[in-house]
């Protein structure tokens, strides 16, 4: 029986660890070899260059301009999203007509494919007739219009808030099922003790869901370094590379200016920025799922 | 995994006011199809409910995520209104009504740019120029029809097909597979194969794209459908064995006791037996990797350089850059790459929301 499930183990796994490791395990191990010779791309063999890529890549202006996107693209992104989807999902709690519609709405444009998303904001984004204009024009802020994805210091910000308005639903589904794991008695005492709704918030209704918002946050915190479509659709990194994060970098150096070692450094440097974080949402979730969600 | 004995508990507050009297008809026959689904889902809280709970939000997410998009939970407003029915009565409703307004407010503006693809589609040319993003007052369908035909949508759209269903059906065999052999078929080499997948769950694409590109190059297999789908089921297949793997890993040893002193070999006990168990593991798998490989961009847009296989996201994108100002045609474009999503989202709601709910552990 043993050496029939060991076959059977061995047969039903092979394909997915041949999968693997041709198309994973080996590109990586090829991308730690780019990141110490100068590959152009063509060159059969590419000369060996130690630490050069990397040492480079710590001198690069644009890397740390980069890096320091985002950085903000991590604190905001994560922060406003968070609070948000919270704040939706303790409206939503307990709503029972149109609920479903809410949600559904809500969450939609987290399931949308970021070029749609990308094209219809660079709309609501346009200079003369877009949406945002508009409205600030009626409401006399006319002033503040402007060019929005074009102008350097606002493009990083515009795209920023268009990936806040994909992603708020889906916090919003995360904490809505977490909410349906609070203590509903905890909080009917609390209603008896005559505490007000934000005390009733604040004292019973986050400290039991910590352990999620300690989640969502790592989730979206790591997806921060890696962030690209989005910004690669919406301005390409510009104008003048005001909005450029690594990712975007990282690609125009290999598929655009022929810098393969170099783009792979830059690459290896996200890597480097989004596992151990990446590590600890697996300890986080396992935490969690020990505790029975924080309960 | 410690789940269990916290899932029943995590379920019931959410699940008993909401459900018991506080479902009325009307509410039942709008969330029919929802209810159904969850209910079956929480009928069977063994299976899915703590598979999904050890896998990511711990006990009771499934069963909760499932309501969460879905039929509407019950929550402590429910409760209120059941407890004091005369006294705050008044204030109550009030603030019923400004939780409408405010939700209300809040979907619109959610919404909004969704209309707006919709509204732009549909208009005719001329309202198109001269007011290029006022709601529609003009109906035609000329735009789609220029985008179908003149935009090579219709191609777009076939080569997405091409990708994503290929791809999702096989990140599905493969997962299916390999999730069994890892949760319940002790193999040489176990700990070594479920390490790779972790490492496929823990490195981003970033990683590797690069590499992957002259790899593919060298292989013969850049700028083809079959090292596409190839790519595209590896950056899905190592969450899907993950994901399979926690719900096999759920289900009771005793079955497959009975199973082998009934005489079943190893291979109708995975096929007869477990299979027909996981089912819905597999529905919220397929669906969250039909759209992960639907909307992806970056995956065509390196490996498919030349064109002829281009897929909805890749091509609307290029539709973008060669004409900047032909806003009709692309916003009915942009309609027909979101259909399908529509489509999927609407009817499949349940596992779109348990899919997207695990599938968070990605990263």
């Amino acid at each position: 029986m043993r050496r029939a499930q060991a076959r059977l183990g061995i047969a039903l796994a092979a394909p997915l660890v041949a999968l693997m490791v041709v198309f994973f395990a080996v590109p990586v191990l090829s991308a730690v070899y780019y990141s110490f010779v100068a590959y152009d791309g063509i060159t059969a063999a590419p000369a060996f260059v130690g630490l050069a890529n990397y040492t480079r890549m710590l001198t690069d202006a644009q890397v740390w301009h980069g890096l320091g996107n985002n950085a903000i693209w991590i604190v905001l992104g994560t922060a406003t999203p968070l609070v948000i989807g919270l704040g939706i999902a303790l409206l939503l709690w307990g709503v029972r007509a149109g609920s479903r519609f809410y949600r559904l709405a809500v969450f939609f444009p987290y399931v949308m494919p970021g070029v749609a998303i990308g094209i219809t904001w660079g709309w609501i984004y346009d200079p003369i007739n877009g949406w945002l204009n508009t409205v600030l024009g009626a409401v006399g802020l006319g002033a503040l219009g402007t060019g929005w994805l074009g102008n350097p210091s606002t493009a990083l910000f515009a795209v920023l808030a268009t990936a806040i308005w994909a992603a708020t639903g889906f916090v919003m589904l995360i904490f809505l099922s977490a909410l349906q794991n609070v203590d509903v008695e905890l909080l009917d005492a609390a209603r008896l003790d005559r505490a007000n709704t934000v005390q009733r918030i604040w004292h019973v209704v986050l400290p039991q869901i910590m352990p999620v918002i300690l989640m969502v946050t790592t989730v979206t915190l790591v997806g921060g370094f890696s962030v690209f479509d989005i910004v690669f659709i919406m301005t390409g990194g510009g104008p003048d590379g005001a909005s450029e994060v690594l990712g975007t970098i990282a690609f125009t150096n290999a598929f655009q200016l022929n810098e393969i070692s170099y783009g792979t450094t830059i690459a290896m440097f996200i890597t480097a920025l989004s596992i151990p974080a990446a590590i600890a949402i697996n300890r986080l979730q396992r935490r969690l799922a020990d505790q029975g969600m924080g309960r | 995994m410690s789940t269990p004995p916290a899932a029943t508990p995590g379920m019931t507050p959410g699940m008993t006011p909401g459900m018991t009297p506080g479902t009325t008809p009307g509410q039942t026959s709008a969330t029919s199809a929802m209810s159904a689904t969850s209910t079956a889902a929480s009928a069977a809280p063994s299976a899915t409910a703590t598979t999904e709970g050890a896998l990511l939000l711990a006990s009771g997410s499934a069963g909760g995520s499932a309501r969460a998009l879905g039929a509407s939970g019950g929550g402590p407003g429910s409760r209120a209104e059941g407890s004091s029915p005369n006294r705050t009565s008044r204030r109550a409703r009030t603030t019923r009504l400004s939780r409408h307004a405010l939700l209300l407010v809040l979907s619109l503006l959610w919404l909004a740019p969704v209309v707006l693809i919709v509204s732009t589609a549909l208009k005719t040319d001329r309202d198109v120029t001269v007011n290029p993003f006022g709601l529609f007052t003009t109906f035609s369908l000329g735009n789609l029809q220029a985008a179908w035909v003149g935009g090579g949508f219709d191609g777009y759209l076939l080569n997405s097909i091409l990708l994503s269903v290929p791809s999702t059906a096989l990140v599905l065999v493969l997962s299916t597979c390999a999730g069994y052999a890892f949760a319940r078929l002790p193999f040489p080499g176990r700990g070594l194969a479920f390490a790779l997948v972790v490492m496929g769950l823990l490195v981003p694409f970033f990683t590797y794209m690069i590499p992957l590109y002259f790899q593919l190059r060298s292989m013969g297999l850049l700028d083809t459908l079959v090292g596409v789908d190839l790519v595209l089921t590896l950056g899905s297949v190592p969450f899907g064995a993950f994901f399979m793997r926690a719900f096999f890993t759920d289900l009771p040893t005793e079955l497959e006791h009975a199973a082998r002193v009934d005489g079943c070999s190893e291979w109708q006990i995975f096929t007869k037996v477990m299979l027909p168990l996981v089912r819905p593991g597999i529905a919220a798998l397929g669906v969250f990797t039909f759209l992960q490989t639907w909307n992806n961009f970056l995956v065509p847009l390196l490996y498919l350089p030349g064109g002829s296989y281009r897929p909805l996201t890749t091509g609307l994108f290029q539709f973008v850059s060669g004409r900047q100002l032909d806003i009709g045609p692309l916003a009915a474009a942009t309609l027909i790459t979101i259909i399908p999503v529509v489509v999927v989202f609407l009817v499949m709601q349940r596992q779109v929301a348990e899919g997207f709910i695990s599938g968070s552990v990605k990263g």
